[in-house]
């Protein structure tokens, strides 16, 4: 299964990249997810501890880490907003 | 109407798209690229925006759709530039139409200060060298926020 990583604002220039495509071979959850990212890139601690930044998945926000992800979902992480 | 575009837009034109005998009232809101320091001190030279362009659709939609519900509006038009933009330049454009001026001025007020706080945009201070600095969300806009969420919930 395939899921897209959406990356923004100092996340994106952070990670020097705005998407990952992540190839699963099973259902994960977020918690899961996080720690795989993790694991590939300590950048992602200093991402993940971060209380500001929001997720969404399939462009709804998501706040619960149990939640499993499903193949073809996007998710995204969003620092706070500054349009205008 | 909601917009999301690279290009420029005339507010002329804009007005005309919602213009109707039935309002006796329209409320504008023009944000445009102020010329700005720079956390270095600098004089900065534009702005860069970051869309994540189908969440901001629908949370602009949200927000629109409040505010015509709220305010009783018979229109609500919302058009927010992205990409390079150069200091003078417009960015966002905010009309609301209704019967009567209090609630057009309200709901164009609610709006804006609504984009700011929920919407998927990113500004960057474009600085000499091409180099871009992050513009952080501001206190003031997240306490003005807490109080129109107690008006519209």
């Amino acid at each position: 299964m395939n899921i897209t990583i959406k990356y923004f604002s100092w996340i994106r220039v952070k990670l020097k990249k705005s998407h990952d495509l992540i190839e699963l071979n099973e259902t994960i959850s977020l918690k899961e997810l996080k720690n795989n990212l993790i694991s590939k890139d300590p950048i992602f601690i200093e991402i993940f501890k971060d209380d500001s930044v929001k997720y969404f998945l399939n462009l709804k926000e998501l706040n619960d880490d149990d939640r499993i992800l499903n193949d073809g979902d996007v998710l995204a992480f969003l620092p706070p907003v500054t349009g205008g | 109407m909601i917009k999301i575009i690279k290009e420029s837009f005339d507010l002329e034109n804009e007005f005309k798209k919602i213009s109707s005998k039935k309002n006796g009232a329209y409320s504008f809101f023009l944000g445009t690229v102020r010329s700005d320091l720079s956390f270095s001190n600098n004089e900065i030279k534009g702005i860069y925006l970051e869309c994540y362009e189908e969440l901001a659709i629908s949370q602009l939609e949200k927000i629109r759709l409040q505010a015509l519900k709220k305010w009783d509006l018979s229109e609500c038009l919302i058009i927010h530039r992205i990409g390079r933009l150069n200091l003078g330049e417009k960015i966002v454009l905010v009309i609301t139409s209704s019967s009567h001026r209090s609630n057009s001025i309200e709901a164009c007020e609610y709006v804006i200060d609504s984009l700011k706080i929920d919407v998927a945009f990113w500004k960057f201070h474009l600085l000499d060298n091409e180099e871009k600095e992050m513009v952080y969300q501001k206190n003031k806009d997240n306490k003005k926020m807490l109080k129109w969420r107690e008006i519209i919930n």
